[in-house]
């Protein structure tokens, strides 16, 4: 196995814990506000997804960046 | 490769070469490129001879059955236009060559025959195609039946499949299209493009989930020319609605004048971005299952083939629990990415406006 396998390997490990933490903290968040505030619930449920794809579109971009180094050395 | 005895030995008769110890590589290339492994493979061979299923394919099958070879169209700057019916019917006219595998499939790219240089522009029928055009085909057929069930009874209240419908364009129209467009004449305008935007996505998306099925969202180049279409969309609407004057200020991102050297690149990288992420993300969420699905039923070939039939029987029943469960995650995501790459482009539009009337206001 060579480096940039095992790079990859680590890189879509760490994009993974990033990318959880963040989604985490997003719907701690999103369900606080639900607990307070019941009410808004519908719009804060369409910014916690907006939200969410975005982050996950970042933790995918380097996932992606993790799978040429596999597919193109 | 610690298991090329295993496999060479079964995988020949499919080849043409006489003495298999000297055509070794040739011959595990030739496995390793088909979608299908009708021989004995190596362990090491089973996920890249599996996740080969995934691309673009110059056929179509059903499983392991092959169907029909799919047309090529060809345009060279130096032969011209051409259109064959089929790859082989190509490759006997000797104009143009292309690799073939052991199993008859054919892998781009197509060659020119004179000096074996890749043609200029490949713009042939593949099997991703097809796929998309039978998810139009679905989506205008279920439009048009539920469409005409309106024009015979509009007063009638809507049963069984025109209810589903029904349900989807009204929460696509309240729920995603006027509050985040803002502006109700164009959420006008564009409710179509989001409605046919959803279904055809979300129609790509489950017909790649029906076993023999292709994932034609599971592409760059068609999330690509979708985000394309997004794109223009998302810019033309801004135009349209606050003036190519207002548009060209927004560049300057509300930003003192003397920063233009610095906001008016970031502000077209930013306009560019949009879609590229929207590209990405639609096609790694659509990718990435099915590289789950596909490794995890690997496994159970990977381990029958290293180390027996035992082991692979046992691994069977864990490797098929996930997989159900990756396939119920799966169907989910189908649903989820075709919502949110509406949103986001309703989103982005509204955005795109949003900033012009602002910026109208403060003038």
């Amino acid at each position: 196995m060579d480096l940039g396998t095992l790079g990859a390997g680590l890189g879509a490990g760490i994009t993974v814990l990033g990318a959880g933490l963040g989604i985490g903290r997003l719907a701690a968040a999103a369900l606080e506000a639900l607990a307070r505030q019941p009410e808004v619930a519908g719009d804060a449920r369409t910014t916690m997804i907006i939200a969410a794809a975005l982050i996950e579109g970042v933790a995918l971009f380097s996932c992606v960046i993790c799978m040429l180094l596999v597919v193109m050395k | 490769m610690a298991g090329n005895n295993i496999y060479y030995n079964q995988s020949t008769e499919h080849g043409n070469n006489p003495s298999p110890t000297t055509n070794q590589v040739q011959a595990n290339q030739h496995v390793v490129n088909s979608a299908h492994g009708h021989g004995q493979l190596a362990p090491g061979d089973v996920f890249p001879t599996l996740l080969s299923s995934l691309g673009n394919h110059r056929h179509i099958s059903f499983f392991n059955a092959d169907i029909s070879e799919l047309p090529v169209i060809i345009y060279d700057s130096k032969v011209g236009f051409h259109t064959y019916a089929s790859s082989s019917s190509m490759v006997n006219q000797k104009l143009f060559t292309m690799h073939q595998d052991a199993y008859g499939h054919f892998h781009p790219p197509i060659r020119r025959a004179s000096d074996n240089q890749p043609v200029s522009m490949d713009l042939s029928v593949t099997s991703l195609v097809v796929f998309e055009w039978i998810a139009i085909i679905v989506v205008l057929f279920l439009f048009g039946w539920v469409g005409r069930k309106y024009k015979k009874n509009p007063t009638k209240a809507p049963s069984g499949f025109q209810n589903a419908l029904e349900f989807l364009v009204v929460f696509l129209r309240n729920d995603i299209v006027y509050p985040n467009v803002g502006s109700v004449k164009s959420a006008k305008t564009l409710l179509p493009y989001f409605i046919g935007l959803f279904c055809f996505i979300f129609t790509c998306n489950l017909i790649g989930l029906i076993p023999g099925g292709h994932t034609a969202t599971g592409a760059l180049a068609v999330t690509g020319a979708l985000a394309i279409i997004a794109y223009f969309v998302i810019n033309i609407t801004a135009i349209k609605e606050a003036g190519i004057g207002n548009w060209l200020k927004h560049l300057l991102g509300g930003a003192p004048i003397w920063l233009c050297p610095i906001m008016i690149p970031i502000e077209i990288i930013s306009m560019f971005v949009k879609p590229f992420a929207l590209t990405i993300r639609l096609f790694a969420n659509m990718t990435a299952g099915h590289v789950v699905l596909l490794s995890l039923i690997g496994l159970i070939f990977f381990f029958k083939l290293s180390n027996g039939m035992g082991v692979g029987l046992a691994i069977t029943p864990i490797s098929v629990g996930f997989s159900i469960f990756m396939y119920l995650l799966e169907l989910l995501v189908a649903l989820l990415q075709a919502y949110i790459f509406t949103t986001l482009t309703a989103v982005f539009v509204g955005l795109a406006i949003g900033e012009h009337a602002h910026e109208e206001h403060a003038h």
